[in-house]
């Protein structure tokens, strides 16, 4: 599904460089799930900024679903996007003066997809979340779990073959994170692939698989020992 | 995709209604003065009888002083009114379709209601072509006839008001009317008719309405009718007798043909050439041979009917909108890079960069759409206080023409304001606001 091979992004102000990702080679299997982990600053949102055709790298190939993404221009990436990959935000990202419904149709919008079509791509994926009563409702009358099941919804409505969750429970009590990750687990049950970073051991743990990164790279980690913790850097990096 | 941008540019409206009030504030203010000057200019310069536009000339000939032009600062034009004995014989031809010569005088008229008093009317002394050459509308009777033209006849037409104050607004065709001390009979009377400038002789006031009383020009020999026009004249003569006046080289006529063909035209430059090297023979027109049959559109260009002032003020009320526009930007540029987040989420789900500027530019249009249709309303109220300051009607009002200039002008300014903020607004890289939101 996603290949990368010694992506290397840097990002550069007038006095500091900082290499946010060092020659980082992944390669995520279409139809797994799989935690992102790592200390603040190792580059994991930069890796999914850039797997999820964000931001763009300096050296390096990438392949998203057998496609070189890495010559493409926007208008290309922005279709890629639109039609291959869900994205999940830490804070929800659902524009605040847009209904449910309107939150959930702006990607179908984007694909131009006939009225009928969206109605009914909307009523699904809110099924799927559990929302599908609450289409009139504003962002600001729901609650935090309730936006998030929005966001995922909005996520799913173009049927993507790749979800890319940034912290998806960062905000939410463990009850409604456990609930945010059933719901990911649900949909990788369909055969979508997930790319979820997280700073949460017992969520990443739930995933099959968990890349650890650390200043920009991937070090391999056995399943069993301790993940580090967020900002233990000083652990991680003395391995 | 269209209908979805034009909404979400309607809500984004919505979501600021303070600033983007500020923003169509702004540019009605700048439609409002532009399309005010844009419209008197525009009205000024119209054709005044657009379906004659390539058909209806202005004749101009050189009879001037041989020794130097009739402008120093023109020395190429002929001068722009014609000796009486040229326009006399140079309207006798049968080449053009409608011909006339005439002037403007002032005559006294004596009401037969003895309640009234005497009064001075404009008088127009010209040809019965003159009617047909303007497409003067009648509201009763007609043009006098030929024949009357050539036996100066005591007939007349009468204007629309004038027959109103004389007798009621009645047919009075037939009736008598008496003008100095003698009795004319009414042939025509005509409807409201006030061409706006008054083209057909713009040596006054371009402005003014048409003349009150239209008389048979050859009446001026027997009635010895003065114009009250402007005149020039190069060479000195002695005014012992009306008729040396008409045989002088003052110029104080006018002449008009409409020539429907090129070979009227080929025809009658040709006729023109050659009347004037006939007069040369006569020791007369010594300059070099400069006739010209001259376009409408042209010879209000020459008689500056739209004041260099007026062009001006056009100048700086259009540079005044850019004004407004350029400082729109630095509005538009907040606004919009305050919604840089929803942007993020929107490139997020597949929104493209030419996408968010077709969004963000669609807001500028319909602030500049609403601004536009505001401006409109300023500039009627701008157009009505010109005609009020100059006390005269103008006929300056927004046809459909001014409108649709209007809401152009407004787009474009949209345009100008919006360009900048929409481009600066979709190169927001997204990832960059996408976690901190």
């Amino acid at each position: 599904m996603l290949e990368m091979k010694s992506i290397s992004k840097v990002y550069r102000t007038e006095h500091v460089e900082t290499h946010a990702l060092s020659e980082l080679t992944v390669t995520v299997e279409a139809g797994s799930f799989v935690a992102v982990m790592g200390p603040s600053g190792c580059g994991k949102t930069t890796f999914l900024n850039t797997a999820g055709l964000l931001d763009t790298f300096d050296t390096g190939t990438y392949h998203l679903d057998g496609q070189d993404v890495s010559k493409l221009k926007d208008r290309e990436m922005s279709r890629i996007r639109n039609e291959k990959i869900g994205f999940i935000f830490q804070t929800f990202n659902l524009i605040p003066d847009l209904n449910v419904f309107d939150n959930v149709d702006v990607p179908l919008r984007y694909r131009g997809m006939p009225a009928g079509a969206r109605r009914q791509a909307i009523q699904e994926s809110l099924d799927i979340v559990g929302l599908s009563s609450r289409l009139k409702h504003l962002p600001s009358q729901l609650s935090g779990g309730q936006q998030q099941r929005v966001a995922i919804a909005r996520a799913l409505a173009g049927t993507p073959r790749l979800i890319l969750a940034d912290e998806p429970t960062g905000n939410l009590d463990s009850a409604m994170a456990n609930d945010i990750m059933d719901l990911l687990e649900k949909i990788n049950e369909t055969g979508t692939t997930v790319i979820m970073v997280t700073h949460d051991p017992e969520l990443a743990n739930r995933a099959h698989r968990q890349i650890h990164l650390l200043d920009g790279r991937q070090i391999d980690l056995e399943m069993d020992e301790p993940v580090p913790l967020a900002g233990d850097r000083a652990a991680t990096v003395g391995e | 995709m269209f209908s979805y941008l034009l909404l979400t540019a309607w809500r984004s409206l919505k979501r600021n209604p303070f600033l983007s009030l500020l923003v169509v504030v702004g540019i009605a203010l700048g439609i409002g003065v532009s399309t005010t000057f844009v419209t008197a200019v525009y009205r000024l310069s119209l054709h005044p009888v657009p379906e004659k536009e390539d058909r209806l000339f202005y004749v101009r000939m050189d009879s001037w002083n041989p020794e130097r032009p009739w402008r120093d600062s023109l020395p190429d034009d002929p001068p722009d009114q014609m000796t009486w004995r040229d326009a006399l014989e140079v309207t006798s031809g049968d080449i053009p379709t409608h011909q006339t010569f005439m002037y403007k005088a002032e005559l006294t008229v004596h009401p037969e209601d003895k309640d009234m008093r005497p009064f001075r009317a404009s008088t127009r002394l010209c040809t019965n072509d003159f009617f047909a050459l303007f497409e003067v509308p009648f509201q009763y009777g007609g043009p006098w006839s030929n024949a009357a033209d050539a036996a100066a006849e005591q007939v007349l037409v009468l204007d629309h008001a004038t027959n109103a104050k004389m007798f009621g607004g009645e047919d009075s065709v037939g009736r008598t009317l008496r003008i100095e001390d003698r009795e004319f009979m009414v042939a025509g009377v005509m409807a409201p008719w006030r061409p706006i400038p008054k083209y057909y002789d713009t040596h006054n006031n371009p402005f003014e309405d048409p003349e009150e009383i239209f008389l048979p020009i050859l009446l001026s020999e027997s009635m010895e009718i003065n114009g009250a026009g402007n005149d020039s004249n190069w060479k000195g003569y002695e005014r012992n007798e009306y008729a040396d006046t008409l045989a002088s080289e003052r110029i104080w006529i006018q002449t008009w043909v409409q020539l429907d063909t090129q070979r009227q035209k080929d025809d009658y430059a040709a006729f023109l050439d050659a009347y004037a090297l006939d007069q040369r023979k006569m020791g007369r027109f010594e300059r070099p041979l400069n006739n010209w049959t001259q376009e409408t559109a042209a010879w209000m260009r020459d008689q500056h009917i739209v004041p260099a002032e007026a062009k001006t003020l056009l100048i700086i009320s259009l540079l005044f909108l850019v004004v407004c526009s350029v400082n729109l930007i630095g509005i538009l540029l907040g606004k919009f890079l305050a919604r840089a987040p929803e942007i993020g989420v929107r490139r997020a789900l597949g929104a493209s960069r030419g996408t968010i500027f077709m969004q963000h530019l669609l807001e500028c249009e319909i602030i500049a759409a609403v601004g536009g249709l505001a401006g409109l309303g300023l500039s009627v109220l701008g157009l009505w206080t010109i005609e009020a300051l100059f006390v005269i009607d103008l006929n300056f009002k927004l046809d459909l023409n001014m409108v649709g200039a209007g809401m152009l002008l407004a787009l474009v300014a949209g345009l100008l304001a919006g360009t900048y903020p929409a481009y600066r607004v979709c190169r927001i890289p997204p990832a960059q606001y996408l976690k901190a939101q």
